[in-house]
């Protein structure tokens, strides 16, 4: 360790670009005694945000998310499965969040992200405990079918708050999920009602007709926070998660309720006043979320 | 009237607020630099600690010390969940963790699962952190995990087993610093207000729950976590003589 | 949870059960996208899409979508003997919804090899000795050709990564259906193809780095395909230059 009057003599000799890779966590501690981050944000301030909704044409729904640089692509496939036979009339999400080599520097291909697997569990617990689907709703015929809803999540660009971004790729798939009209054939499997032979003759009685969108009740949102000495700095970008180890992740959901504090370890403590303020913080970012998710709706439901 | 009505509630007769039967032993295997088995009722983890050992991991920060997570379930292959607990795991021993007086090297935990009744993160954290203790790493603090249960009524039992778990409506995972016996005059250590061991080192969350439960279970857990804290202390001295005989 | 997931199946009907549509076997009908045989599909393309890159490009041809980060030069990870010249380490890898069938998609060993050797004669790998440049692609989405837009877009991405190239390599390909030759194929058309053939090239140099012929071809056919497939590439050569040009200039501003 150098003086700290030794290397303050230093750093202003030095270029700034090499301040910050040499000494990163003083680098940013300089910044946080302004109250500012060095991508000129204020502590409390999230990224911007954007939504598309419908980006892949394949899928039942998808949807993209940005959050700063943090890049998500999320995208639901419908298939059919048989119900257990603890609940013939549920349906199933099965949710995976996938690290592709394109996404950061560290993934290597053959080697997955040690992080996807843990956001992928947190993404399961979260959606699954939210209340957000009722699985009954993906019912298809009681005991016999039932649909089984695969949402995958594609990490493009990793820049941090990866949980945050995934989960609001998530959300918004969902609400863009058209499902698609079927109808059992005679060997008893279900089968697509196309458009084109639905005018003609139509042999089968489609069995879903009315559920063509799932009603989504009390959506979860969610922000990450870095807590470092006193400071909370919210929606972190990837440098500052390598440098700043302490994060918190609170998800509420829209009728207020916690679906999720999630602090795993890292070098400071946080308080009750701590959490208090994670909290006030995840709930102004929800209001934020709502309306940019609201307003991609309506732009997918103009064109 | 009230109180007995919550007694029932249990299968096992305890009350919300009782620990299970809390039992730790170091030093239990030969070839680690350092062991315990802890066990919290039926659930039983055990973890053996090896290391420093020389460098880090791919990726490491060579200025600090590496602190390695291996989970072996009772049966099976390692998933996610095992995954994630690897990964708090390692977050929340980075925390207690000296890191800088051993920089680059590596030290390995191994959890073994024994047996899963419930609160298993929380046993194994206390399991790996005896371990610790055992190998001689140097730690800034002790640890203690405990798990609170929220019934649909809002009431919270604490170190609940399996079915206790799965039947009711959330449940959190919560780690605190050990409370600390020091010299220093009462109140020195309080952070805000707040005395230092009420600080969460990790909490993790399952279930829906209004924020007011949530900071009722944190309340309930700082107080259980004094109890637990104290059989970790108990349990740690115990054996302080029996070791140094053996050495001398 | 995800591991005693039940077995499931798609609704939607699948396409290797069908016959070969009869339309491909008459001389005169229409692609179904309404193109005519020899016109390309609209391509967008973009550098700059994953900022974690050094250098990435995505690119859209029809519903082919693609995105390539590339890497480096840095370190190489495995453990290698002293080398005068750069290595070069190419992957491509599938989502799990980009076919029409979920999760056929994953690592393509086959084309990640014919990416490496697409993009090796155009890469100056004297200009980086002793380190690695990874290319890495995800298609997100297959739409048909998918293979010669990797390769498109993944020359885009080493432009902006600053690799030194001896030109652009752009990539085309022609399915050969009964009589008629049909350029950039989409994926319905590939599937009834009775033969293909993909030409990677550098449009300003006339040099070819890769051509691979497969299924049945006479030799006029032969000819002809390459004709076609050369124009195509220098006419995309030319939009892949003015995408670069466009995003040196607005980085310029």
């Amino acid at each position: 360790m150098m003086g700290s009057a030794n290397s303050g003599d230093l750093s202003s000799e030095m270029e700034v670009d090499a301040f910050r890779r040499l000494f990163p966590l003083r680098f940013h501690e300089r910044h946080l005694l302004e109250s500012i981050r060095p991508d000129a944000r204020m502590l409390g301030k999230a990224r911007d945000t954007t939504l598309a909704l419908g980006a892949v044409a394949s899928a039942d729904g998808s949807a993209l998310a940005k959050i700063g640089c943090t890049t998500m692509l999320a995208a639901i496939k419908m298939e059919v499965m048989t119900p257990t036979a603890e609940s013939p009339d549920m349906g199933c999400i099965a949710i995976d969040f996938h690290m592709p080599p394109i996404c950061s520097p560290t993934v290597r291909p053959g080697r997955p992200a040690e992080a996807a697997p843990v956001v992928s569990k947190q993404l399961s617990d979260t959606i699954l405990s939210s209340g957000m689907i009722n699985l009954k709703d993906l019912s298809l015929v009681r005991g016999k079918a039932s649909w089984m809803a695969y949402l995958d999540i594609y990490c493009l660009d990793a820049d941090g708050a990866l949980f945050d971004a995934a989960l609001l790729s998530a959300v918004a798939a969902f609400s863009n999920l058209q499902i698609p009209i079927v109808a059992l054939n005679d060997d008893g499997r279900v089968v697509v009602v196309s458009e084109e032979n639905e005018g003609g003759k139509l042999k089968k009685e489609p069995v879903n007709k009315e559920k063509r969108k799932l009603k989504l009740s009390s959506i979860p949102f969610s922000l990450t926070c870095i807590l470092h000495k006193n400071y909370i700095l919210a929606d972190p970008t990837a440098e500052e998660e390598s440098i700043m180890e302490t994060l918190v992740t609170v998800v509420l959901n829209l009728s207020g309720q916690l679906v999720s504090l999630y602090k795993p370890g890292g070098q400071f403590l946080a308080y009750t006043s701590a959490i208090q303020d994670c909290m006030a913080l995840t709930r102004q970012r929800v209001k934020e979320l709502k309306k940019i998710l609201d307003e991609a709706i309506c732009d997918m439901e103009m064109d | 009237m009230l109180v007995q009505r919550m007694e029932i509630d249990r299968a096992d007769g305890r009350t919300p607020n009782q620990l299970r039967k809390l039992a730790c032993s170091r030093n239990i295997l030969n070839r680690a630099h350092g062991s315990a088995s802890w066990s919290q009722g039926e659930t039983k983890v055990l973890a053996a600690v090896y290391g420093p050992k020389a460098g880090t991991k791919k990726n490491e920060n060579p200025e600090k010390a590496c602190i390695e997570v291996i989970w072996k379930p009772k049966t099976g292959q390692i998933g996610k969940e095992e995954k994630e607990y690897e990964m708090v795991l390692k977050r929340t021993l980075q925390n207690m963790c000296l890191l800088t007086v051993h920089p680059n090297t590596t030290t390995s935990i191994i959890i073994q699962v024994v047996n899963d009744d419930g609160a298993l993160l929380p046993c194994a954290i206390n399991a790996a952190c005896a371990a610790l203790v055992d190998a001689g790493i140097p730690l800034k603090h002790l640890a203690v995990a405990i798990c609170c249960c929220l019934a649909e009524s809002g009431r919270v039992i604490l170190d609940p087993n399996k079915t206790e778990e799965q039947r009711l409506k959330a449940f959190v995972y919560l780690v605190f610093p050990n409370s600390i016996q020091s010299v220093l005059p009462e109140g020195a250590l309080q952070v805000g207000g707040e005395p230092y061991e009420h600080g969460i080192i990790t909490s993790v969350t399952h279930g829906l729950m209004s924020v007011d439960e949530y900071f009722f279970c944190l309340e309930r857990g700082r107080a259980a976590s004094a109890k637990l804290s104290d059989f970790l202390r108990r349990s740690l001295q115990l054996q302080v003589p029996s070791e140094s005989s053996k050495t001398g | 949870m995800s591991g005693t997931a039940p077995a499931t199946y798609s609704p939607s009907p699948t396409m290797q059960n069908k016959k070969r549509a009869p339309i491909f076997t008459d001389v005169d009908w229409v692609r179904p996208d309404g193109r005519g045989f020899r016109q390309c599909r609209g391509a967008f393309l973009r550098t700059g899409a994953a900022n974690a890159a050094s250098g990435s490009a995505y690119a859209e041809f029809g519903n082919t979508k693609v995105i390539v980060s590339v890497f480096g030069p840095r370190e190489s990870k495995k453990a290698m003997m002293y080398s005068d010249i750069g290595r070069l380490n190419c992957n491509v890898s599938y989502t799990t919804f980009s076919t029409p069938i979920r999760g056929q998609g994953s690592d393509n060993k086959e084309f990640s090899s014919m990416l490496h050797k697409a993009l090796e004669g155009a890469i100056i790998l004297d200009s980086f000795p002793k380190t690695t440049v990874d290319v890495f692609a995800l298609v997100l989405e297959s739409g048909g050709s998918d293979l010669p837009v990797v390769v498109s877009c993944a020359s885009l991405a080493l432009a902006d990564a600053g690799i030194m190239m001896y030109d652009v390599v752009a990539s085309v390909s022609v399915s050969c259906l009964g009589k008629n030759l049909v350029i950039d194929p989409i994926t319905e058309e590939e599937s009834y193809q009775d033969g293909s053939m993909m030409i990677t090239c550098m449009p300003s140099r006339n040099e070819v780095t890769q051509l691979t012929v497969t299924g049945e071809w006479s030799t006029p056919k032969i000819h002809e395909a390459m004709e076609l497939c050369l124009d195509a590439c220098s006419k995309l050569g030319d939009i892949m230059r003015s995408c670069l040009k466009e995003a040196a200039s607005a980085s310029q501003e």
